[in-house]
Protein backbone atom coordinates (compact mmCIF):
# COMPACT_ATOMS: atom_id res chain seq x y z
CA UNK A 1 0.00 0.00 0.00
CA UNK A 2 1.43 3.41 -0.91
CA UNK A 3 2.09 5.77 1.99
CA UNK A 4 0.59 8.70 0.11
CA UNK A 5 -2.06 8.23 -2.52
CA UNK A 6 -3.51 11.27 -4.23
CA UNK A 7 -6.12 10.99 -6.94
CA UNK A 8 -7.71 13.73 -9.00
CA UNK A 9 -7.21 16.22 -6.22
CA UNK A 10 -8.54 19.73 -6.81
CA UNK A 11 -8.65 22.85 -4.67
CA UNK A 12 -10.45 26.12 -5.35
CA UNK A 13 -10.10 29.27 -3.32
CA UNK A 14 -12.55 32.11 -3.46
CA UNK A 15 -10.77 35.43 -3.74
CA UNK A 16 -13.49 38.05 -3.43
CA UNK A 17 -16.04 37.16 -6.08
CA UNK A 18 -13.62 35.22 -8.25
CA UNK A 19 -12.76 31.58 -7.74
CA UNK A 20 -9.13 30.67 -8.10
CA UNK A 21 -8.19 27.16 -9.06
CA UNK A 22 -5.10 26.33 -6.98
CA UNK A 23 -4.89 22.64 -7.79
CA UNK A 24 -6.46 20.70 -10.65
CA UNK A 25 -6.53 16.98 -11.09
CA UNK A 26 -3.40 16.17 -9.13
CA UNK A 27 -2.64 12.45 -8.96
CA UNK A 28 0.46 10.63 -7.70
CA UNK A 29 1.52 8.16 -5.09
CA UNK A 30 4.51 7.75 -2.81
CA UNK A 31 5.76 4.34 -1.73
CA UNK A 32 7.03 3.47 1.71
CA UNK A 33 10.60 4.58 2.35
CA UNK A 34 10.80 6.81 -0.71
CA UNK A 35 12.16 10.33 -0.78
CA UNK A 36 9.84 12.24 -3.08
CA UNK A 37 10.13 15.92 -3.85
CA UNK A 38 7.56 18.22 -5.30
CA UNK A 39 9.19 21.03 -7.23
CA UNK A 40 7.64 24.03 -8.89
CA UNK A 41 7.72 27.82 -9.07
CA UNK A 42 6.39 29.99 -6.26
CA UNK A 43 2.62 30.15 -6.20
CA UNK A 44 2.07 26.88 -8.08
CA UNK A 45 0.07 25.37 -5.26
CA UNK A 46 2.84 23.28 -3.67
CA UNK A 47 2.08 24.48 -0.18
CA UNK A 48 -1.66 24.09 -0.72
CA UNK A 49 -1.08 20.46 -1.63
CA UNK A 50 1.08 19.93 1.43
CA UNK A 51 -1.53 21.50 3.69
CA UNK A 52 -4.15 19.14 2.30
CA UNK A 53 -1.87 16.16 2.94
CA UNK A 54 -1.27 17.44 6.47
CA UNK A 55 -5.01 17.60 7.08
CA UNK A 56 -4.85 21.34 7.72
CA UNK A 57 -7.20 22.29 4.87
CA UNK A 58 -9.76 20.29 2.92
CA UNK A 59 -9.64 19.56 -0.81
CA UNK A 60 -12.46 20.74 -3.06
CA UNK A 61 -12.51 17.57 -5.15
CA UNK A 62 -10.75 14.25 -5.45
CA UNK A 63 -9.18 12.51 -2.51
CA UNK A 64 -5.93 11.98 -0.67
CA UNK A 65 -5.05 9.03 1.53
CA UNK A 66 -2.25 8.42 3.98
CA UNK A 67 -1.52 4.75 4.59
CA UNK A 68 -4.90 4.00 3.08
CA UNK A 69 -6.78 6.33 5.39
CA UNK A 70 -8.65 9.25 3.91
CA UNK A 71 -7.32 12.54 5.25
CA UNK A 72 -9.83 14.73 7.04
CA UNK A 73 -7.84 16.03 10.01
CA UNK A 74 -4.19 16.20 11.08
CA UNK A 75 -2.74 12.77 11.86
CA UNK A 76 0.13 13.49 14.25
CA UNK A 77 0.93 9.83 14.84
CA UNK A 78 1.28 9.19 11.10
CA UNK A 79 2.75 12.44 9.85
CA UNK A 80 5.62 14.52 11.19
CA UNK A 81 5.87 18.03 9.84
CA UNK A 82 8.77 20.40 9.29
CA UNK A 83 7.97 23.92 8.17
CA UNK A 84 10.03 26.59 6.46
CA UNK A 85 10.25 28.39 9.78
CA UNK A 86 11.39 26.09 12.61
CA UNK A 87 8.60 27.50 14.84
CA UNK A 88 10.34 26.45 18.03
CA UNK A 89 8.94 27.59 21.36
CA UNK A 90 11.35 30.31 22.54
CA UNK A 91 11.03 29.52 26.24
CA UNK A 92 11.95 25.87 25.84
CA UNK A 93 15.37 24.31 25.37
CA UNK A 94 16.22 22.32 22.25
CA UNK A 95 15.48 19.07 24.06
CA UNK A 96 12.21 20.36 25.53
CA UNK A 97 11.14 21.50 22.08
CA UNK A 98 11.71 18.03 20.67
CA UNK A 99 9.82 16.56 23.61
CA UNK A 100 6.90 18.94 23.29
CA UNK A 101 4.64 16.81 21.04
CA UNK A 102 5.17 13.80 23.33
CA UNK A 103 4.64 15.97 26.39
CA UNK A 104 1.23 17.00 25.04
CA UNK A 105 0.31 13.36 24.56
CA UNK A 106 1.09 12.70 28.20
CA UNK A 107 4.07 10.45 27.62
CA UNK A 108 6.10 9.81 30.72
CA UNK A 109 9.01 12.18 31.22
CA UNK A 110 11.86 9.68 31.42
CA UNK A 111 10.66 7.74 28.40
CA UNK A 112 10.28 10.80 26.23
CA UNK A 113 13.54 12.32 27.42
CA UNK A 114 15.47 9.21 26.44
CA UNK A 115 13.82 9.02 23.06
CA UNK A 116 14.26 12.73 22.30
CA UNK A 117 17.88 12.83 23.41
CA UNK A 118 18.52 10.07 20.86
CA UNK A 119 16.76 12.13 18.18
CA UNK A 120 18.89 15.16 19.01
CA UNK A 121 21.92 12.95 18.62
CA UNK A 122 20.62 11.77 15.26
CA UNK A 123 20.46 15.35 14.02
CA UNK A 124 23.90 16.07 15.50
CA UNK A 125 22.86 18.37 18.34
CA UNK A 126 23.54 16.32 21.48
CA UNK A 127 25.76 19.03 22.86
CA UNK A 128 23.08 21.67 22.39
CA UNK A 129 20.25 19.90 24.21
CA UNK A 130 20.11 22.57 26.92
CA UNK A 131 20.41 25.55 24.60
CA UNK A 132 17.50 27.85 23.90
CA UNK A 133 16.45 28.58 20.31
CA UNK A 134 17.99 32.06 20.39
CA UNK A 135 21.34 30.48 21.20
CA UNK A 136 21.24 28.30 18.08
CA UNK A 137 22.01 29.12 14.45
CA UNK A 138 19.31 28.97 11.79
CA UNK A 139 20.50 25.56 10.61
CA UNK A 140 20.59 24.21 14.16
CA UNK A 141 17.05 25.38 14.81
CA UNK A 142 15.88 23.57 11.72
CA UNK A 143 17.66 20.43 12.94
CA UNK A 144 15.74 20.70 16.20
CA UNK A 145 12.54 21.04 14.15
CA UNK A 146 13.44 17.89 12.20
CA UNK A 147 14.07 15.98 15.43
CA UNK A 148 10.73 17.25 16.73
CA UNK A 149 9.03 16.09 13.52
CA UNK A 150 10.39 12.61 14.22
CA UNK A 151 9.35 12.63 17.89
CA UNK A 152 6.02 10.87 17.51
CA UNK A 153 7.70 8.25 15.31
CA UNK A 154 5.52 8.82 12.24
CA UNK A 155 6.25 6.83 9.11
CA UNK A 156 5.90 9.91 6.92
CA UNK A 157 7.64 13.28 7.19
CA UNK A 158 6.21 16.25 5.29
CA UNK A 159 8.71 19.05 4.72
CA UNK A 160 7.62 22.43 3.42
CA UNK A 161 10.69 24.21 1.99
CA UNK A 162 12.55 23.54 5.25
CA UNK A 163 15.88 24.95 4.07
CA UNK A 164 14.61 27.91 2.05
CA UNK A 165 15.58 30.46 4.71
CA UNK A 166 19.15 29.18 5.08
CA UNK A 167 22.28 30.33 3.30
CA UNK A 168 23.50 28.15 0.47
CA UNK A 169 26.36 26.37 2.24
CA UNK A 170 24.20 25.54 5.24
CA UNK A 171 21.42 24.47 2.92
CA UNK A 172 23.62 22.04 1.01
CA UNK A 173 24.93 20.59 4.24
CA UNK A 174 21.47 20.24 5.70
CA UNK A 175 20.38 18.37 2.58
CA UNK A 176 23.31 16.02 2.89
CA UNK A 177 22.59 15.39 6.57
CA UNK A 178 18.90 14.96 5.90
CA UNK A 179 19.71 12.10 3.51
CA UNK A 180 21.75 10.57 6.28
CA UNK A 181 18.87 10.86 8.76
CA UNK A 182 16.48 9.48 6.17
CA UNK A 183 18.74 6.48 5.53
CA UNK A 184 19.08 5.77 9.25
CA UNK A 185 15.39 6.07 10.10
CA UNK A 186 13.86 4.56 6.96
CA UNK A 187 11.07 7.16 6.97
CA UNK A 188 9.11 8.17 3.92
CA UNK A 189 9.82 11.82 3.07
CA UNK A 190 7.63 14.12 1.03
CA UNK A 191 9.61 17.29 0.43
CA UNK A 192 8.65 20.58 -1.15
CA UNK A 193 11.12 23.01 -2.65
CA UNK A 194 11.53 25.48 -5.46
CA UNK A 195 15.20 24.61 -5.83
CA UNK A 196 15.75 22.20 -8.72
CA UNK A 197 19.23 21.29 -7.48
CA UNK A 198 17.95 20.43 -4.02
CA UNK A 199 15.10 18.38 -5.48
CA UNK A 200 17.34 16.28 -7.75
CA UNK A 201 20.10 15.83 -5.19
CA UNK A 202 17.75 14.57 -2.48
CA UNK A 203 15.09 12.56 -4.23
CA UNK A 204 14.19 9.16 -5.58
CA UNK A 205 11.38 10.79 -7.50
CA UNK A 206 10.80 14.41 -8.47
CA UNK A 207 7.26 15.55 -9.17
CA UNK A 208 7.25 18.62 -11.38
CA UNK A 209 4.40 21.05 -10.86
CA UNK A 210 3.14 23.81 -13.11
CA UNK A 211 1.22 26.81 -11.82
CA UNK A 212 -2.34 28.07 -12.23
CA UNK A 213 -3.87 25.64 -11.82
CA UNK A 214 -1.29 23.51 -10.05
CA UNK A 215 -0.81 20.25 -11.88
CA UNK A 216 1.81 17.53 -11.79
CA UNK A 217 3.20 17.74 -15.33
CA UNK A 218 5.94 15.13 -15.01
CA UNK A 219 7.29 12.48 -12.70
CA UNK A 220 11.03 11.99 -12.95
CA UNK A 221 12.86 9.07 -11.36
CA UNK A 222 16.34 10.02 -10.14
CA UNK A 223 18.61 7.01 -10.05
CA UNK A 224 21.93 8.32 -8.82
CA UNK A 225 23.31 5.67 -6.49
CA UNK A 226 23.13 6.22 -2.75
CA UNK A 227 24.67 7.30 -0.51
CA UNK A 228 25.07 10.42 -2.59
CA UNK A 229 27.87 12.91 -2.27
CA UNK A 230 27.44 16.61 -2.92
CA UNK A 231 29.86 16.27 -5.89
CA UNK A 232 27.16 14.76 -8.11
CA UNK A 233 25.55 18.20 -8.35
CA UNK A 234 28.36 19.22 -10.72
CA UNK A 235 28.08 16.13 -12.92
CA UNK A 236 26.86 16.15 -16.50
CA UNK A 237 24.02 13.72 -15.83
CA UNK A 238 22.81 15.97 -13.01
CA UNK A 239 22.87 18.99 -15.32
CA UNK A 240 20.85 17.14 -17.95
CA UNK A 241 18.08 16.34 -15.50
CA UNK A 242 18.05 19.88 -14.23
CA UNK A 243 17.75 21.26 -17.75
CA UNK A 244 14.94 18.90 -18.47
CA UNK A 245 12.96 20.02 -15.42
CA UNK A 246 13.79 23.63 -16.11
CA UNK A 247 12.32 23.40 -19.62
CA UNK A 248 9.24 21.63 -18.35
CA UNK A 249 8.55 24.47 -15.94
CA UNK A 250 9.58 27.23 -18.34
CA UNK A 251 7.35 25.93 -21.12
CA UNK A 252 4.31 25.47 -18.95
CA UNK A 253 1.88 28.39 -19.35
CA UNK A 254 2.65 30.78 -16.52
CA UNK B 1 32.20 48.22 51.05
CA UNK B 2 31.36 48.67 54.72
CA UNK B 3 32.53 52.23 54.51
CA UNK B 4 29.85 52.87 51.90
CA UNK B 5 27.13 51.51 54.15
CA UNK B 6 28.32 53.67 57.01
CA UNK B 7 28.35 56.67 54.71
CA UNK B 8 24.82 55.96 53.52
CA UNK B 9 23.60 55.72 57.12
CA UNK B 10 25.39 58.91 58.03
CA UNK B 11 23.75 60.78 55.18
CA UNK B 12 20.32 59.42 56.11
CA UNK B 13 20.84 60.35 59.76
CA UNK B 14 21.96 63.84 58.80
CA UNK B 15 18.91 64.30 56.58
CA UNK B 16 16.63 63.16 59.41
CA UNK B 17 18.30 65.53 61.83
CA UNK B 18 17.92 68.40 59.41
CA UNK B 19 14.28 67.47 58.81
CA UNK B 20 13.67 67.33 62.58
CA UNK B 21 15.42 70.67 63.08
CA UNK B 22 13.47 72.43 60.34
CA UNK B 23 10.21 71.52 62.09
CA UNK B 24 11.43 72.10 65.65
CA UNK B 25 12.74 75.56 64.78
CA UNK B 26 9.33 76.37 63.28
CA UNK B 27 10.81 77.10 59.88
CA UNK B 28 7.90 75.11 58.45
CA UNK B 29 4.51 74.74 60.10
CA UNK B 30 3.92 71.42 61.86
CA UNK B 31 0.63 71.11 60.01
CA UNK B 32 2.45 70.98 56.69
CA UNK B 33 5.49 68.96 57.68
CA UNK B 34 5.64 66.43 60.49
CA UNK B 35 9.01 65.88 62.12
CA UNK B 36 10.42 62.33 62.14
CA UNK B 37 9.78 62.24 65.89
CA UNK B 38 6.10 62.99 65.28
CA UNK B 39 5.85 60.06 62.92
CA UNK B 40 7.49 57.75 65.44
CA UNK B 41 5.15 59.07 68.09
CA UNK B 42 2.12 58.42 65.87
CA UNK B 43 3.35 54.87 65.27
CA UNK B 44 3.81 54.35 69.02
CA UNK B 45 0.39 55.78 69.86
CA UNK B 46 -1.74 54.14 67.19
CA UNK B 47 0.48 51.41 65.76
CA UNK B 48 -2.16 48.75 66.39
CA UNK B 49 -4.87 50.69 64.60
CA UNK B 50 -2.58 51.33 61.65
CA UNK B 51 -1.52 47.70 61.51
CA UNK B 52 -5.14 46.63 61.40
CA UNK B 53 -5.83 49.16 58.62
CA UNK B 54 -2.75 47.96 56.78
CA UNK B 55 -4.14 44.41 56.86
CA UNK B 56 -7.55 45.56 55.63
CA UNK B 57 -6.08 47.47 52.72
CA UNK B 58 -3.67 44.65 51.85
CA UNK B 59 -6.53 42.16 51.69
CA UNK B 60 -8.60 44.52 49.52
CA UNK B 61 -5.68 45.09 47.18
CA UNK B 62 -4.79 41.39 47.07
CA UNK B 63 -8.36 40.39 46.24
CA UNK B 64 -8.67 43.11 43.60
CA UNK B 65 -5.36 42.09 41.98
CA UNK B 66 -6.37 38.43 41.75
CA UNK B 67 -9.77 39.28 40.26
CA UNK B 68 -8.45 41.96 37.88
CA UNK B 69 -5.70 39.65 36.58
CA UNK B 70 -8.04 36.72 36.13
CA UNK B 71 -10.79 38.69 34.40
CA UNK B 72 -8.38 40.72 32.30
CA UNK B 73 -6.35 37.74 31.13
CA UNK B 74 -9.31 35.44 30.47
CA UNK B 75 -11.27 38.07 28.58
CA UNK B 76 -8.13 39.19 26.78
CA UNK B 77 -7.24 35.68 25.61
CA UNK B 78 -10.80 34.89 24.54
CA UNK B 79 -11.31 38.20 22.71
CA UNK B 80 -7.79 38.11 21.27
CA UNK B 81 -8.30 34.67 19.73
CA UNK B 82 -11.04 35.87 17.42
CA UNK B 83 -10.49 38.59 14.90
CA UNK B 84 -14.14 39.68 15.07
CA UNK B 85 -14.33 39.62 18.85
CA UNK B 86 -11.08 41.59 19.15
CA UNK B 87 -12.32 44.18 16.65
CA UNK B 88 -15.59 44.49 18.59
CA UNK B 89 -14.18 44.66 22.13
CA UNK B 90 -10.84 46.46 21.90
CA UNK B 91 -12.22 49.90 20.91
CA UNK B 92 -14.92 49.69 23.61
CA UNK B 93 -12.41 48.68 26.28
CA UNK B 94 -9.95 51.40 25.33
CA UNK B 95 -12.65 54.09 25.36
CA UNK B 96 -13.79 53.00 28.81
CA UNK B 97 -10.15 52.98 29.91
CA UNK B 98 -9.94 56.64 28.89
CA UNK B 99 -12.77 57.62 31.29
CA UNK B 100 -11.73 58.81 34.77
CA UNK B 101 -13.42 55.85 36.44
CA UNK B 102 -13.54 57.61 39.80
CA UNK B 103 -16.70 59.41 38.59
CA UNK B 104 -18.44 56.05 38.86
CA UNK B 105 -17.49 55.57 42.50
CA UNK B 106 -20.58 57.32 43.94
CA UNK B 107 -22.69 54.77 42.05
CA UNK B 108 -20.61 51.86 43.32
CA UNK B 109 -21.03 53.22 46.83
CA UNK B 110 -24.78 53.37 46.41
CA UNK B 111 -24.88 49.81 45.08
CA UNK B 112 -22.33 48.13 47.32
CA UNK B 113 -22.07 50.33 50.41
CA UNK B 114 -18.93 51.96 51.77
CA UNK B 115 -17.36 48.73 53.04
CA UNK B 116 -14.45 46.77 51.54
CA UNK B 117 -16.58 45.32 48.70
CA UNK B 118 -16.89 48.67 46.91
CA UNK B 119 -13.10 49.16 47.26
CA UNK B 120 -12.33 45.78 45.76
CA UNK B 121 -14.77 46.29 42.89
CA UNK B 122 -13.35 49.73 42.15
CA UNK B 123 -9.82 48.33 42.32
CA UNK B 124 -10.77 45.63 39.82
CA UNK B 125 -12.36 48.22 37.53
CA UNK B 126 -9.21 50.32 37.67
CA UNK B 127 -6.84 47.50 36.80
CA UNK B 128 -8.92 45.39 34.45
CA UNK B 129 -8.82 47.48 31.27
CA UNK B 130 -5.08 47.81 30.65
CA UNK B 131 -4.63 44.12 31.46
CA UNK B 132 -7.37 43.04 29.05
CA UNK B 133 -6.21 45.40 26.31
CA UNK B 134 -2.59 44.30 26.45
CA UNK B 135 -3.59 40.65 26.55
CA UNK B 136 -5.73 41.11 23.44
CA UNK B 137 -2.79 42.76 21.67
CA UNK B 138 -0.45 39.99 22.80
CA UNK B 139 -2.70 37.23 21.52
CA UNK B 140 -3.44 39.06 18.25
CA UNK B 141 0.30 39.38 17.62
CA UNK B 142 0.92 35.62 17.69
CA UNK B 143 1.94 34.43 14.26
CA UNK B 144 -0.28 31.94 12.49
CA UNK B 145 2.58 29.48 12.07
CA UNK B 146 2.42 28.63 15.77
CA UNK B 147 -1.25 27.70 15.46
CA UNK B 148 -0.58 25.61 12.35
CA UNK B 149 2.20 23.87 14.25
CA UNK B 150 -0.15 23.22 17.19
CA UNK B 151 -2.70 21.58 14.91
CA UNK B 152 -0.08 19.53 13.12
CA UNK B 153 1.09 17.88 16.35
CA UNK B 154 -2.49 17.18 17.38
CA UNK B 155 -2.69 19.64 20.28
CA UNK B 156 -6.16 19.93 21.81
CA UNK B 157 -7.82 23.33 22.00
CA UNK B 158 -7.04 23.60 25.68
CA UNK B 159 -3.40 22.62 25.14
CA UNK B 160 -3.09 25.16 22.35
CA UNK B 161 -4.31 27.92 24.66
CA UNK B 162 -2.46 26.85 27.80
CA UNK B 163 0.84 25.66 26.34
CA UNK B 164 1.28 27.82 23.24
CA UNK B 165 -0.96 30.90 23.03
CA UNK B 166 -0.77 31.91 26.69
CA UNK B 167 3.03 31.75 27.04
CA UNK B 168 3.52 33.46 23.68
CA UNK B 169 1.26 36.33 24.77
CA UNK B 170 2.86 36.60 28.20
CA UNK B 171 5.53 39.20 27.35
CA UNK B 172 2.85 41.58 26.04
CA UNK B 173 0.59 40.76 28.98
CA UNK B 174 3.23 41.76 31.51
CA UNK B 175 3.17 45.41 30.48
CA UNK B 176 -0.59 45.40 30.99
CA UNK B 177 -0.11 43.75 34.37
CA UNK B 178 2.39 46.42 35.41
CA UNK B 179 0.08 49.30 34.57
CA UNK B 180 -3.06 47.51 35.76
CA UNK B 181 -1.69 46.40 39.12
CA UNK B 182 -0.44 49.89 39.87
CA UNK B 183 -3.91 51.21 39.11
CA UNK B 184 -5.49 48.62 41.43
CA UNK B 185 -3.41 49.91 44.35
CA UNK B 186 -4.29 53.50 43.54
CA UNK B 187 -7.98 52.66 43.10
CA UNK B 188 -8.29 50.91 46.44
CA UNK B 189 -6.43 53.56 48.46
CA UNK B 190 -8.20 56.49 46.78
CA UNK B 191 -11.67 55.08 47.38
CA UNK B 192 -10.75 54.40 50.99
CA UNK B 193 -9.92 58.08 51.28
CA UNK B 194 -13.21 59.15 49.71
CA UNK B 195 -15.58 57.26 51.98
CA UNK B 196 -15.00 54.19 54.07
CA UNK B 197 -14.86 52.56 57.48
CA UNK B 198 -11.28 51.35 57.51
CA UNK B 199 -8.00 50.94 55.71
CA UNK B 200 -4.89 53.03 55.29
CA UNK B 201 -6.57 55.53 52.98
CA UNK B 202 -9.31 56.04 55.55
CA UNK B 203 -6.79 56.70 58.35
CA UNK B 204 -4.80 59.17 56.24
CA UNK B 205 -7.94 61.07 55.38
CA UNK B 206 -9.29 60.91 58.96
CA UNK B 207 -6.14 62.21 60.59
CA UNK B 208 -5.75 64.91 57.98
CA UNK B 209 -9.07 66.41 59.02
CA UNK B 210 -7.82 66.42 62.63
CA UNK B 211 -4.49 67.98 61.61
CA UNK B 212 -2.62 64.98 63.08
CA UNK B 213 0.17 65.47 60.59
CA UNK B 214 2.39 62.80 62.18
CA UNK B 215 -0.35 60.21 61.71
CA UNK B 216 -0.91 61.32 58.13
CA UNK B 217 2.78 60.89 57.34
CA UNK B 218 2.85 57.48 58.99
CA UNK B 219 -0.15 56.42 56.90
CA UNK B 220 1.52 57.67 53.74
CA UNK B 221 4.62 55.67 54.58
CA UNK B 222 2.58 52.50 55.00
CA UNK B 223 0.84 53.11 51.66
CA UNK B 224 4.28 53.53 50.09
CA UNK B 225 5.41 50.23 51.60
CA UNK B 226 2.47 48.57 49.86
CA UNK B 227 3.25 50.10 46.48
CA UNK B 228 6.90 49.18 46.79
CA UNK B 229 6.02 45.57 47.69
CA UNK B 230 3.68 45.28 44.69
CA UNK B 231 6.34 46.79 42.47
CA UNK B 232 9.00 44.38 43.67
CA UNK B 233 6.68 41.47 42.88
CA UNK B 234 6.03 42.81 39.38
CA UNK B 235 9.69 43.43 38.70
CA UNK B 236 10.48 39.86 39.69
CA UNK B 237 7.76 38.60 37.33
CA UNK B 238 8.92 40.91 34.57
CA UNK B 239 12.47 39.70 34.89
CA UNK B 240 11.44 36.05 34.67
CA UNK B 241 9.31 36.71 31.62
CA UNK B 242 11.77 39.24 30.22
CA UNK B 243 14.30 36.45 30.01
CA UNK B 244 12.46 34.72 27.25
CA UNK B 245 11.17 37.88 25.71
CA UNK B 246 14.82 38.25 24.71
CA UNK B 247 14.91 34.70 23.51
CA UNK B 248 11.85 35.29 21.40
CA UNK B 249 13.35 38.38 19.81
CA UNK B 250 16.46 36.41 19.01
CA UNK B 251 14.39 33.78 17.26
CA UNK B 252 12.12 36.31 15.49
Amino acid sequence: MPVIEVSKLGKDFSAGRARVRALADVSFSVEEGQFVTLVGPSGCGKSTLLQILAGLIAATSGEARIEGERICAPMPDKIGMVFQDPTLLPWKTALANVEFPLDLRGIDRTARRKRCAALLELVGLSEFADHYPHELSGGMRQRVAIARGLAQDPRLILMDEPFAALDEQTRTRMGHDLLDIWAKTGKTVFFITHSLTEAIYLSDVVLVMSPRPGQVIDTIAIDFPRPREVDIIGSEAFGRIRNRIWHLIAEAPA
Amino acid sequence: MQWRIIKAFAIAAAAMALWEAVVRLDLVSQIILAAPSHIVLAAAQDGGVFLHAFATTSIEIGAAIVIAWTLGIVLGVVAGSSHTLAAATAPVLSSIFAIPLIILYPLLMAWLGIGPLSKVVFGVLSGFFPIALNTIDGVRAIERRYLVFARSIGATKFQTYARIIFPLALPAMISGLRVGTGLVVIGVVVTEMLASLGGIGYLISYHRTLFNTGHVYFGIMLALVMSVAVNIGLTWLDRRIGLWRMREQAEG
